[in-house]
């Protein structure tokens, strides 16, 4: 039996006609990394509010260690919260700040300052324990408010796109300090965000949300190379979509009637049956080009574009009726535009899903 | 360039008629003559002297401290405590209660005077320090509401869902977090409310008795029959008074703003 | 609604009834003792329960009979409330003049035992049914008679609304001055505080601060100090008087105060902020790029005033004269110091009826027309700066 922490019963949220989240079903495993991945708008913060007890879920049922605390105040939910804007509070030195939450629970001087210096450390912030939050730089303002947030030692800690306020290089920093000290204190940690490269990273799991439903559930490789759906093929990472219909099985493989023509060896999926349309998935990196035809899955096209950006190579194609996207390697021979070549890929780089 | 010097001309007048008023009563504060006119033949502290020791301006003076104190403790407990209630919405209460604490600003003070006037006669409250601090705290309500809820709606709601997610109950959240970032707001409100009873004449004039005649109202009984300098040493009071609130509210913020 | 909410505005509710209460009970109650005063009438019909009865069935053109002039003696045995008796006297005697007397002598009378059973015994006047009359008509409980009074209206003997004869009341001119005075403080205060706005918005840096500073230190300057500086400017002996006869522009000192033209200068001068403020506010919303656009695409910068400023700050305007003649109307400090009599507004009379006579019926009257007034004013302001909640800017 798996241990779950938390769990998310049928949470329904409306403000007004609008349902936020609908009907949301989701266990969320003692000590993972689960990101909540969505575009703006799809109730990813929401979620969080109700978890944290900003919020009361319309319908539903939340469970911690087994025991609903829908009536429980946030006061009294001990979960760490890290907000956008951090949320410090200006009329306090970052030592405050961080000792805030063990003043509330009554903890003696002494340990406070012991507790707080080695927060303080832990985010390399030590030597700024007297500034106060509005002297500090943005990504000093963001460790204060995450040693705020652990200091208590929550089981339980909440981002809300933590990292969104800071410059990239700044950013992956912090998400790997992160991750590191997820590990090491064991923590679980959801963890909102709308960038996916960021719950890519950091994840060891990753719900992908659209309008309040949970598109897809599961690790990130899983997400990435088996999407569940269309929403989620398109949000995380770029992909070529080729629409057409099952046309029979050979040899382990599904066949792929295009509707722009010509047919396609697919990595087969049993629940699929023939006549089923359906969509054929390929990540740009999966595709490769050659002048010659190739022996299954060739696509003639045309190079419309190709376009170096430092790492890779990316090549723009024009195929029958529709438009393809490849990424090459960025030492890879370049092609000039309007130069008719071929695009293939293995059977088994194909995902197809339904449309 | 015409328009310019007309704007110009205009500017340093309209500057003059403001100001004059304020400038020329000060040094009739220091003369050492019988009459508040101009040219002073000397300059002299009698005038302050007689504030201090004659009965009548000294007692105003107390009162005016007494009622003064009493009407900002009082304004300024029942201003906070409805500023941080008003800022969740109560169906069909929020509303009209907004528009019932602003009123007391819009009354005219005779109206609200003959109004009270009854009232007190009913209650027992005529003539007494607590019917004349409840009344000037009737007045001050307005301001230090407004100043408070202006506070409080520029603070960041987050800090207080932070507070509570650290651990802060209701009561913690609005000792160290609410409180503390409102205080800006609180201390204007406090010093209006002050400034309000300082200068409130025409309620005294309906309630009060003698044994509450403050500051203000004993100016107004000396300027309408006998006109001293006294008026303008108790002005010089006044002004001075004014000017220390103001840097203590300035002060406040200040600190404050540091901190932010 | 879940428990928490239902918590939390519980909570709500309770931060606020505190002063809920307290306003309810020292601001709301006092306007409706008001209201109530100005209509009620039971200063005889609370004396006379007997004589109500008695006098019931009188045709009111009979000689007063045996019954109610016992029940009269009775009543008037019965009260003891001094205060009580000489409001019903001095209600009675509004009525019908003569009362005063023939009560004193009255009362006199029926304070000895044997007075009685008839009236007419003690004061030939009680056989008259006028004085009868008077009692009768004081009985209805409810009267529109102050108010009337307070715009200088009466019922005739007929019933119907009349005004009252010339010279009896002077409340009607007293309010027509009233408005009269605040719609020149009014005109003066625009006439100064509009350029005044105008330039302060235009102006930057330093010129702005002063321009600024000089409207705000007055605001927060007492009104007496404020009051009593324009006394010792304008007084005979004042410093304007003596600054024009130095300069040889006058002989002979102009009298500046204790008339209409002191009163003008001192409001304008107390009110004046209250149109800067929010003209200046209004002002600065308008994108400071408007006028030259205007100018640069040709247009005078008369009508470039005319047809983009205008228009665009008028709403301050609006909202700052409606400010200022609102509180205008209101003034007592002001006049009451630098005015003569016939610059009294009507804060004045109400002052006076409340606390020289202790007429309060004819005082609360005033009060709720001064009133009515006031809040219509304020709710046009209201609608026009839209500033419905205290959570608005101040
Ligand atoms: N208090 C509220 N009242 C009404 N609607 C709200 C409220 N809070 C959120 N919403 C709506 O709920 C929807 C989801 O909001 P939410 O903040 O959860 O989105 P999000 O996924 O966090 O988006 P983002 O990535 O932009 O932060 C939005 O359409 C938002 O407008
Ligand atoms: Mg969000």
């Amino acid at each position: 039996m798996v241990d779950y922490h938390i769990r998310l019963d049928g949470v329904t949220k409306t403000f007004g006609a609008l349902r936020v989240v609908d009907n949301l079903r989701l266990d969320i495993v003692r000590g993972e990394f689960l990101s909540l991945l969505g575009p703006s708008g799809s109730g990813k913060t929401t979620i969080l509010m109700m978890l944290a007890g900003f919020q009361d879920a319309t319908e539903g049922t939340i469970y911690v260690d087994g025991h609903m605390i829908n009536d429980i105040p946030s006061h009294r939910r001990n979960m760490g919260v890290v907000f956008q804007s951090y949320a410090l509070f200006p009329h306090m030195t970052v030592a405050q700040n961080v000792a805030f939450p063990l003043k509330m629970r009554g903890v003696g001087r002494a340990e406070i300052d012991a507790r707080v210096n080695r927060a303080l450390d832990m985010v390399q912030l030590a030597a700024l324990s007297e500034r106060r939050p509005a002297q500090l730089s943005g990504g000093q303002q963001q460790r204060v408010a995450l040693a705020r947030a652990l200091v208590f030692e929550p089981g339980v800690v909440l981002m809300d796109e933590p990292l969104g306020a800071l410059d990239k290089q700044l950013r992956e920093q912090m998400q790997l300090d992160i991750r590191e000290l997820h590990g090491r204190l064991g923590l679980t940690i959801v963890f909102v965000t709308h960038d996916q490269s960021e719950a890519l990273t950091m994840s060891d799991r990753i719900a992908v949300f659209n309008k309040g439903l949970i598109e897809q559930i599961d690790t990130p490789r899983m997400i990435y190379d088996h999407p569940a759906t269309r929403f989620v093929a398109e949000f995380i990472g770029e992909t070529n979509l080729m629409e057409g219909e099952i046309a029979g099985r050979e040899g382990g493989e599904a066949l792929i009637r295009l509707d722009s023509g010509g047919m396609l060896r697919v990595r087969d999926r049993a629940e699929f049956d023939a006549g089923r349309r359906v969509l054929a998935t390929v990540r740009p990196e999966k595709v490769e080009l050659s002048e010659a035809p190739a022996a299954i899955n060739s696509i003639p096209v045309a190079v419309t574009d190709s376009i170096y950006q430092g790492d890779h190579l990316r090549v723009q194609l024009q195929g029958p009726g529709q438009r393809l996207v490849a990424r090459r390697d960025r030492r890879a021979a370049e092609w000039t535009p309007g130069a008719k070549i071929n695009a293939t890929f293995a059977p088994e780089d194909c995902w197809v899903i339904v449309p | 360039m015409a328009g310019k010097l007309i704007s110009a001309v205009f500017g340093v007048l309209a500057v003059c008629f403001l100001l004059l008023p304020l400038v020329v009563i000060l040094p009739l504060a220091f003369t050492s003559s019988q009459f508040l006119i101009y040219p002073i033949p000397s300059f002299s502290l009698r005038w302050f002297e007689e504030l201090f020791t004659t009965p009548v301006w000294r007692d105003s003076i107390v009162n005016s401290l007494i009622i003064g104190a009493g009407t900002t403790i009082l304004a300024t407990v029942l201003g906070v405590l409805a500023a941080l209630g008003l800022r969740e919405k109560l169906n069909f209460i929020s509303a009209p209660l907004n528009t019932v604490f602003l009123l007391p600003m819009v009354v005219p003070a005779v109206v609200l005077g003959v109004g009270m006037q009854i009232l007190y006669a009913k209650l027992g409250l005529s003539s007494s320090y607590a019917g004349i601090i409840i009344a000037h705290t009737v007045i001050a309500i307005p301001l230090v509401i407004v100043s408070v809820a202006n506070s409080l709606q520029g603070m960041d709601t987050r800090l207080e869902l932070a507070a509570a997610s650290l651990g802060a109950g209701p009561a913690a959240t609005l000792r160290h977090v609410t409180l503390p970032l409102a205080f800006p707001g609180i201390m204007t409100g406090a010093v209006l409310a002050f400034a309000v009873s300082l200068d409130e004449v025409v309620l005294n004039i309906f309630l009060a008795g003698p044994g509450q005649r403050t500051l203000a109202r004993q100016m107004f009984a000396t300027l309408r029959d006998s006109i001293s300098p006294a008026i303008a040493a108790a002005a010089f009071l006044f002004i001075a008074g004014t000017v220390l609130l103001t840097l203590l509210v300035l002060l406040a913020r200040r600190r404050f703003s540091g901190a932010r | 609604m879940t428990a928490r909410l239902w918590n939390r505005k519980t909570r709500a509710a309770l931060l606020i009834l505190p002063l809920a209460l307290f306003i309810g009970i020292f601001f709301v109650w006092p306007l409706g003792i008001m209201v109530k005063q100005s209509v009620l009438d039971d200063a005889v019909l609370h004396l006379l329960p007997r004589t109500t009865e008695a006098i019931a069935g009188w045709d009111r053109t009979a000689p007063p009979t045996e019954a109610m002039q016992a029940a009269l003696i009775a009543d008037l045995r019965a009260a003891d409330d001094e205060k009580a008796v000489g409001d019903m006297v001095r209600r009675l005697n509004s009525a019908q003049s003569g009362y005063r007397t023939l009560m004193t002598k009255t009362l006199s009378a029926v304070a000895k035992p044997e007075t009685g059973p008839l009236l007419t015994d003690v004061d030939k006047r009680w056989a008259q049914p006028a004085f009868w009359i008077a009692i009768a008509d004081a009985l209805e409980p409810m009267t529109d008679r102050y108010l009337l009074a307070a715009v200088d209206l009466e019922r005739n003997k007929a019933g119907e609304i009349a005004g009252l004869p010339d010279g009896a009341s002077a409340n009607r001119t007293i309010f027509i001055r009233t408005f009269w005075i605040a719609a020149v403080v009014t005109f003066f205060c625009v006439l100064i505080g509009y350029p005044y706005a105008l330039l302060t918005a235009a102006s930057t840096g330093i010129t702005r601060t002063i321009l600024l500073t000089a409207v705000l230190l007055p605001l927060w300057t007492s009104l007496l100090v404020r009051t009593a500086a324009w006394f010792i400017l304008l007084q005979e002996q004042g410093l304007i008087n003596g600054f024009l006869l130095s300069m040889g522009a006058i002989s002979s000192p102009l009298p500046l105060i204790f008339n209409r033209t002191g009163v003008v200068i001192a409001m304008t001068h107390v009110l004046l902020p209250l149109m800067v403020l929010p003209i200046y506010s209004v002002l600065l919303t308008i994108p400071t790029n408007l006028m030259p656009a205007a100018t640069s695409l040709g247009a005078h910068p008369l009508r470039a005033f005319l047809h983009v400023l205008l228009p665009l700050s008028l709403r301050g305007v609006i909202s700052g004269a409606l400010l200022v003649f609102m509180t205008a109307v209101g003034y007592y400090i002001t006049p009451a110091l630098v005015g003569g009599a016939g610059d009294q507004m009507i804060s004045s009379v109400i002052a006076f009826y409340s606390t020289q006579t202790a007429n309060w019926s004819m005082a609360s009257a005033l009060g709720i027309v001064l009133l009515v007034i006031t809040l219509i004013l304020y709710v046009v302001y209201v609608q026009l700066s839209g500033r419905t909640s205290v959570n608005g800017r101040m």
